[in-house]
């Protein structure tokens, strides 16, 4: 049986549609990995420095924002202090879009509260270029203000000043972050992940060289919920689960159709055999 | 967002997704854009963000060391010349010597040892055993030296379902991701384009 593939399109797009216009309201259970990277930042005391580093494109925006801006939130309902900084060119505006846009919500002010310093490439040279000299990789922030001109850079010179790290990231930029910033310097490392890329790095989370995993649409949510400021992961929850419960469906259906079309066709070639 | 960008990503949006459908010439446009785009502005924050303070300024104030990174840069062009490409191997053997110097004690430390370590140090617990059996069982897979018979070949077999169970539930995850795209998308041209629903 052969079913035009246009029509799983159509379902999955009605799965994904039909929720966001009737939302459902399904409750978001909190994950003990969620749980995990919360506690973690409860624990920042005030005036706390943690790097939030855009280590991601712009393809995954959709994922990667509201990420991104509970975990932001969250660092500056805690009055840490902030410093942006993106590791591929793609995030770069990214990045300082989502920081500018929390701080306005939370009243913080750029360069006291938080500051972004814009993008470099090589990252690997980044990463352990920080571990000695922050100011030696960014000699300005995006705005190509002097280091000496920003109050919270003041103080702040590589990792030993630093809390945390968050590196928000579609790919294996957290991989580095491990390798040159935790193993290299002792630096605390916390990655913010798309969902794809959750099972790589749960070892790392297991063997304690990276601190706690955010991942995914679903990790939004949970995040969401923990902060008390639903947003863009809960919205998107609803249409995630009946997606996920169309899918499930349809490969069940699939496979039933498919045992019963061989139970059929041997059938068929015993009957010709007896025959 | 204006309404002119409102709706100039809401059709190539839609020209994206008419792939669904069937290849046509909207989708191949909207695919060199999203190309051109891409590259474009990955150059110009390159330009904005690292050539220009990075080394222009840092040259034209009299740096003088400034001059040797431009040389190995200038020299990776080099390959366009048939005749004189084999100089454009020694800033490939600077980048690959540097890379390698400095990422391999870095990697055996992160990926190897530390990793080596965690999976050692719980088979106290069940869920270490469980762990410790899985890694060793993966190994044997893709030990290739012997032919898997004897004592190899279940221990291999074990392997392959613990590697099932990371495949099955990566390919979930990855579902999620996709969805979640999709999501990101739907909410935009339902929200900021036609105001169905508030983004």
């Amino acid at each position: 049986m052969n079913i035009d593939r246009r029509i799983i399109f159509v379902i999955v797009a009605l799965a994904v549609a039909i929720p966001l216009v009737v939302p459902l309201d399904l409750p978001v259970a909190v994950t003990d990995e969620t749980r995990a990277v919360y506690d973690r930042l409860e624990m920042l005391d005030s005036g706390s420095v943690v790097l939030v580093s855009f280590d991601h494109e712009a393809s995954s925006l959709p994922e990667v924002r509201p990420l991104a801006e509970a975990i932001v939130n969250h660092c500056f309902m805690r009055k840490a202090r902030v410093i942006g900084l993106a590791l591929f060119a793609e995030g770069t505006a990214v990045g300082y879009d989502i920081l500018n846009d929390i701080a306005a919500q939370q009243g913080k002010v750029y360069g006291h509260d938080y500051v972004y310093l814009g993008y470099r490439p090589q990252y690997t040279a980044a990463i352990l270029g920080m571990g000695e000299s922050i100011r030696e990789v960014f000699p300005t922030d995006y705005d190509e203000t002097p280091w000496e001109e920003i109050p919270l850079l003041q103080g702040v010179h590589n990792y030993d000043d630093i809390d945390l790290v968050i590196s928000v990231a579609d790919g294996s930029l957290p991989t580095y972050w491990v390798e040159y910033a935790q193993a290299r310097y002792g630096q605390e490392v916390i990655a913010v992940l798309t969902a794809v890329m959750v099972t790589a790095y749960t070892p790392y989370v297991d063997a304690g060289q990276i601190s706690g995993i955010l991942g995914g649409l679903k990790g939004a949510a949970e995040y969401e919920k923990l902060i008390d400021r639903p947003a863009a992961g809960k919205r998107g929850m609803d249409a995630q689960a009946l997606t996920h419960l169309a899918i499930a469906v349809m490969i069940v259906v699939g496979n039933v159709i498919a045992f019963g079309a061989r139970r059929k066709k041997k059938t068929a070639v015993a009957g010709e055999h007896a025959v | 967002m204006n309404e002119i960008g409102t709706w100039f990503t809401a059709l190539v949006t839609l020209a994206i997704y008419s792939f669904l459908y069937r290849d046509n010439p909207f989708y191949k446009a909207a695919e060199y854009l999203l190309l051109g785009l891409t590259i474009g502005y990955s150059l110009v924050v390159s330009i904005k963000t690292v050539l220009w303070p990075g080394l222009v300024l840092p040259l034209a104030s009299g740096e003088a060391a400034k001059i040797i990174p431009l040389l190995l840069g200038g020299m990776m062009f080099i390959r366009l010349f048939p005749g004189l490409k084999t100089w454009s191997r020694i800033p490939l053997a600077v980048y690959v010597g540097a890379g390698a110097g400095v990422s391999i004690p870095a990697m055996l430390k992160a990926r190897v040892l530390q990793q080596i370590g965690a999976t050692t140090a719980n088979v106290t617990s069940l869920s270490g055993i469980i762990m410790l059996i899985g890694v060793i069982t993966t190994i044997l897979y893709f030990y290739f030296s012997r032919e898997h018979k004897g004592i190899l070949r279940p221990a291999a077999k074990i392997g392959t379902y613990y590697m099932m169970i990371f495949f099955g539930a990566t390919f979930g995850y990855t579902v999620m991701s996709r969805v979640t795209l999709l999501i990101g998308r739907v909410e935009f041209l339902l929200g900021d384009w036609l105001r169905v629903i508030t983004p």
